[in-house]
């Protein structure tokens, strides 16, 4: 497996693992989104659905452990990267000037990505660790979502998501090696929408919770 | 000394083969025994050092640039010929051979350029198993143009970026070799002397142009590919870096040279526009295949191209040579719109320019297909002049841009100095007084890749070549040379920048020595000269120091031997009783203003041997003779 | 030509003597300078007047300045090669400037370019990229005829596109990670595009990429500045292409 590890190990590999991770937490984006989108259906609703997923028993932690290896491994190698691409230029330019390729998402990846990160832990802390003995996920949202300091900090997150999607979705096609003519406008369209579509999708919510 | 071309005998289409045959082979395990030096990495220094890697020599290979893909050669834009045929239009070696004897006016050795036209074919075979990815048709076949000079179409191209796609070519086969470990490259290095032990090349003295040293390299031969000398002009299509030394260097060490005065002028650059400009930019010859060449029929018509009705226009080419039309080769339409612009009909302000027109051609296939052949040089056209080339006609004037003269080598490629080769534009031997256009890669890649491979191995068999070292005092004396010569250029500190010399120069050789030529002007431009030249070393303010990075030293040195050299061009010029291809002296024209050889008394190459800094230079004179063409009046009417 | 209209520039101009000199900033006037100029001759003008002050010209890579060598190439005001869209330097005019502008002058800054002096830098790295394997191995003499192998159009205009890259560096200048990927995703595809390139691909391409990161070349992250800067506008499909071709190599040839 020593070519495995050889293959991964340069920089178009590290690039081909965040790629891959990148689009398996997008699925997981479109999943979760899915089943948020069953808080619009009040109270019973979601929890039905909450039941549900948990009648999958194991299933759930095999899947809690798949996404935490591909988390670890996006999170470790784009930080490799990060400091990979600091040191191959060490003096930088005192006059910084884009000729139009960047975007907001391409430009702060490593920055929104991080500020995911911490997102997440704050999240799975309110959330997942949260006290499921006494009161249903309901309640749990309810409650925090009652503050307006969480609304606020969950939107803010949200925006975060869209911004890194944004750059995130068409570049692991194009680490990936899929950019042709014929579809590539078609997959940066989809990138747009996708990042619109999670932004709101989930950013939304909060602000129901909060109002309803 | 008598000139021994060693000319194979034999019937013409015999003669390369009979001569590969006889010459000795060196056996392969021998070949990683020699030593190889070779100078350039543009298409005939890049292949040979490839190629000679790949036979199993050691080479040193030398650049100027940073990197060997940088050389010269890249700046080549139309195309490479070759006899393929392809076009099924009656092309065949004999024609290609045909018609660079013509082009050239008669002045090149038959036998090399036969050979040239032989080979042709198999450069394209190798260039497109390189990965070289030349235009096709729609079949997925290699598709030709058409080029000044010749009634058929074999020229095979890369966009307009012929040049830099065959050189990155022989790039990368370098780069091969260089990772094979077979060449070790020297870049930024500048030949300053090539070092002669017992009458042969042994090695040659560089400058590290980074660190400022002066290093010695040591060898069984040396293989020269320099290119040529156009920058004595100043302004010219030459690279900025592109300069005669290394050549005038080994003619100072013996190397005799040939036909000094048959420079080049290319008759579709962009004109000249300011007293500041450094260069000037071709725009290829290709464009003839679409373009029309017009002036004014009044002299002094001022009025903006548009606003000039067809029936005032002169399409002088088409009316004056209907057979070739605007394909005329390169010295005829170049002092065809010298004679134009002379006679006040001129375009733009400086009245130093003629029309390029590609109207009739957009409205004849339309702009998407005339954007497809030259839009590159379309963009480049409007980059530099600021008009668009597809709505008004583009303002064109011949400039300096490929001198045919050069070191005097024999058919194998020696010159008169044993065991150095020359190779490309250095050399003097196949285009005689005028190039066709993409000739100039068919010869640099011919030379590298398909005839020093077998030449120089019979050199090497043959030759007995006893160790020297770099220790051997004729390096030594080279290298103090070298130094000493750079402690003077330092230590002028005079009031006058090196550029401001060679521009001064320049001017004297293109108003003299340019594209009309006459006595009185070319003794005056000698006088202006020597004058110059005493200038020089009296006033050039050379600054910063020998042991760093100088790029004001590096010019200084080249300009010092361009200021010798161009006294030999004038004198070569002075000495050729005749006008021919590029050499046209005024006192020697037809009726209708073409240049008139003298074919009795002059149809011989001139060969200058060096006799000391304060003597005229020898002439030896080697007899063109010509059994296969019958010498006439060229006519492409 | 327009007549000569003439400005005056400001230029923050980067002074390093040598690779171990720490470097700064000098400031120049250029004076009455036509703006049928090209960048080059600007910088030329104002050599002139540094050499006749007594002072050091400031060293700058250039040669054909036809816009095909590579050899010039500075950052400009931020941009690689200036703000002119696909241009080299040395095709770079000064009508694109206004009088009184301040222009700042940086040379190529990457951990795989060092600074030889001012704005010439070293490289050499992408010379040993092309050793690498950016080569079809042939030797001369062997080939077969040209026209044995057709090859769609198509694909040798997209093999073309690939091959104008010039190696002048502005990719690795212009990426904010100072990446090579654009000049080997060039190299690799070219070759990748033709028959005459496929036997040694998949070696190629990995053989290319070990080399780009051993020279400390960074990472790409798509940010497409590159392609923006690229005098011959070469497009990222090309880094695709190389990412897809490394794929195959690395995780389906046999070749290590």
């Amino acid at each position: 497996m020593n070519w495995f590890v050889n293959t991964l190990g340069t920089s178009i590999g590290k690039k081909l693992m965040m790629a891959f991770t990148g689009l398996c937490f997008c699925g997981f984006l479109v999943v979760h989104l899915a089943g948020n989108l069953t808080l619009y259906g009040g109270k019973d609703f979601f929890n039905g659905y909450v039941a549900h997923l948990h009648s999958y028993g194991p299933l759930i932690n095999v899947a809690e452990l798949i996404l935490l290896t591909l988390a670890i491994i996006h999170v470790l190698t784009g930080t490799f990267l990060f400091f990979g691409n600091l040191s191959a230029r060490p003096k930088r330019y005192a006059v910084n000037k884009s000729a139009g390729g960047r975007t907001i998402g391409s430009a702060t990846m490593p920055y929104t990505g991080f500020l995911m990160l911490i997102f997440i832990i704050f999240h799975l802390f309110n959330f997942h660790f949260a006290d499921h003995a006494t009161q249903t996920v309901f309640d749990i949202v309810s409650n925090a979502f009652a503050a307006g300091g969480y609304v606020t900090i969950y939107i803010i997150s949200m925006v975060i998501v869209a911004i890194h999607v944004s750059h995130g979705f068409w570049s692991a096609f194009q680490t990936l090696g899929a950019n042709h003519p014929k579809y590539m406008p078609l997959i940066q369209g989809l990138g747009t929408a996708f990042s619109l579509i999670v932004g709101i999708g989930f950013g939304f919510i909060p602000i129901y919770v909060f109002t309803a | 000394m008598r000139l021994d071309a060693k000319m194979p005998g034999g019937p013409l289409e015999k003669k390369w083969d009979k001569h590969r045959f006889e010459l000795k082979l060196v056996n392969p395990a021998n070949k990683r025994k020699f030593n190889i030096i070779v100078v350039g990495t543009g298409l005939a220094g890049g292949s040979a050092a490839a190629t000679l890697a790949e036979l199993g020599y050691n080479v040193k290979n030398f650049c100027i640039q940073d990197s060997p893909r940088r050389a010269h050669s890249i700046a080549a834009q139309g195309g490479i010929n070759a006899a393929k045929n392809y076009t099924n239009e009656g092309d065949s070696i004999w024609r290609l051979f045909y018609d660079t004897v013509k082009g050239g006016d008669f002045r090149a050795r038959e036998a090399n350029v036969y050979r040239l036209a032989q080979v042709s074919n198999n450069i394209i075979d190798q260039c497109v198993a390189q990965g070289v990815p030349f235009a096709r048709d729609y079949g997925g076949l290699l598709a030709n143009r058409s080029f000044g000079g010749a009634q058929v179409s074999r020229t095979f191209y890369a966009r307009g970026q012929t040049g830099q796609q065959l050189l990155l070519g022989a790039y990368s086969s370098l780069s091969r070799q260089i990772a094979a470990g077979k060449v070790e490259m020297f870049p930024r290095r500048e030949m300053l002397d090539l070092v002669v032990i017992n009458g042969q090349a042994r090695g040659i003295v560089v400058r590290n142009l980074i660190t400022g040293e002066i290093e010695n390299h040591e060898a069984h031969a040396v293989v020269l590919c320099t290119g040529g000398y156009g920058n004595v002009f100043f302004l010219s299509t030459n690279a900025m870096a592109s300069n005669v030394t290394a050549a005038y260097r080994a003619y100072k060490r013996g190397a005799f040279f040939a036909n000094p005065c048959f420079t080049q002028i290319h008759p579709t650059c962009i004109p000249v526009h300011g007293d500041y400009q450094s260069k000037l930019t071709l725009m290829s010859e290709s464009l003839r295949n679409d373009g029309r060449v017009w002036v004014p029929k009044k002299p002094g018509d001022k009025r903006p191209p548009h606003q000039i009705p067809e029936s005032e226009r002169d399409y002088y080419l088409e009316n004056k040579y209907p057979s070739f039309g605007n394909l005329v080769p390169r010295d005829v339409a170049s002092r065809n719109a010298k004679e134009q612009c002379d006679m006040g009909k001129g375009a733009g302000e400086t009245g130093l320019a003629v029309y390029l027109d590609f109207e009739d051609a957009i409205k004849r296939d339309g702009k998407d297909v005339i954007e497809k052949k030259y839009g590159n040089l379309f963009q480049m056209y409007e980059k530099i002049t600021d008009q668009n080339p597809y709505e008004t006609p583009m303002m064109i004037f011949p400039a300096v841009h490929y001198t045919m003269g050069g070191l005097w080598v024999d058919y194998n490629l020696m010159s008169t100095v044993d065991g150095l080769f020359v190779l490309g534009e250095a050399n003097f031997s196949d285009h005689g007084a005028n190039r066709l256009g993409a000739s100039a890669l068919m010869q640099g890649l011919a030379d590298g890749y398909f005839v020093i491979p077998y030449t120089i191995g019979g050199y090497l068999t043959g030759t007995s070549l006893p160790d020297v070292g770099t220790d051997h005092p004729a390096f030594r004396d080279a290298a103090g040379q070298a130094r000493s010569r750079i402690n003077k250029l330092l230590s002028v500190k005079g009031k006058r920048t090196v550029d401001d010399f060679h521009r001064e120069l320049g001017l004297i050789m293109w108003d003299h020595c340019g594209m009309g030529r006459n006595d009185e002007g070319l003794r005056k431009a000698k006088k202006m000269i020597q004058e110059l030249r005493g200038e020089f070393w009296e006033n050039v303010l050379v600054p910063g120091s020998d042991g760093d990075f100088n790029q004001s030293l590096e010019r200084a040195g080249r300009v010092a031997d361009f200021l010798e050299f161009s006294e030999l061009m004038i004198r070569d010029a002075l000495d050729r009783r005749e006008s021919c291809g590029g050499h046209f002296n005024e006192a020697f024209q037809t009726e209708e203003n073409e240049a008139m050889r003298d074919d009795e008394n002059f149809c011989h190459v001139a060969a200058w041997e060096y006799a000391g800094d304060d003597k005229e230079p020898e002439f030896h004179k080697e007899p063109l003779v010509f059994e296969n063409v019958e010498l006439t009046q060229r006519s492409y009417k | 030509m327009t007549t000569a209209k003439t400005i005056n520039l400001t230029l923050k101009v980067w002074r390093q003597k040598g690779p171990k000199d720490k470097g700064k900033f000098e400031t120049y006037q250029a004076k009455a300078i036509p703006t049928d100029m090209s960048f080059l001759e600007m910088l030329d003008v104002v050599n002139e007047q540094l050499t006749l002050e007594g002072k050091e010209p400031i060293a700058f890579d250039h040669d054909c300045r036809e816009g095909i060598c590579g050899m010039c190439g500075t950052v400009v005001n931020g941009r690689a090669h200036g703000p002119e869209k696909g241009t080299t330097l040395c095709q770079l005019h000064m009508r694109r400037f206004s009088d009184g502008d301040t222009i700042a002058i940086e040379p190529w800054r990457a951990m795989a370019f060092k600074v030889v002096k001012d704005l010439v830098v070293d490289r050499s790295a992408f010379d040993k990229l092309i050793q690498a394997g950016g080569y079809v191995s042939v030797n001369a003499g062997g080939a077969q005829d040209a026209n044995s192998l057709p090859i769609s159009q198509e694909f040798a205009e997209k093999s073309m596109d690939a091959a104008a890259c010039i190696g002048c560096g502005a990719c690795v200048a212009s990426c904010p990670n100072a990446s090579a990927m654009l000049f080997v995703g060039a190299k690799v595809s070219q070759l990748a595009l033709l028959p005459q390139g496929r036997p040694e691909a998949a070696q190629r391409a990995l053989s290319m990429v070990r080399k780009m990161d051993e020279l400390g070349f960074g990472n790409c992250t798509n940010e497409r500045e590159c392609e923006a800067e690229c005098p011959k506008e070469i497009s990222i499909s090309n880094i695709a292409r190389l990412n897809r071709e490394f794929l195959k190599a690395g995780l389906f040839s046999s070749v290590k």
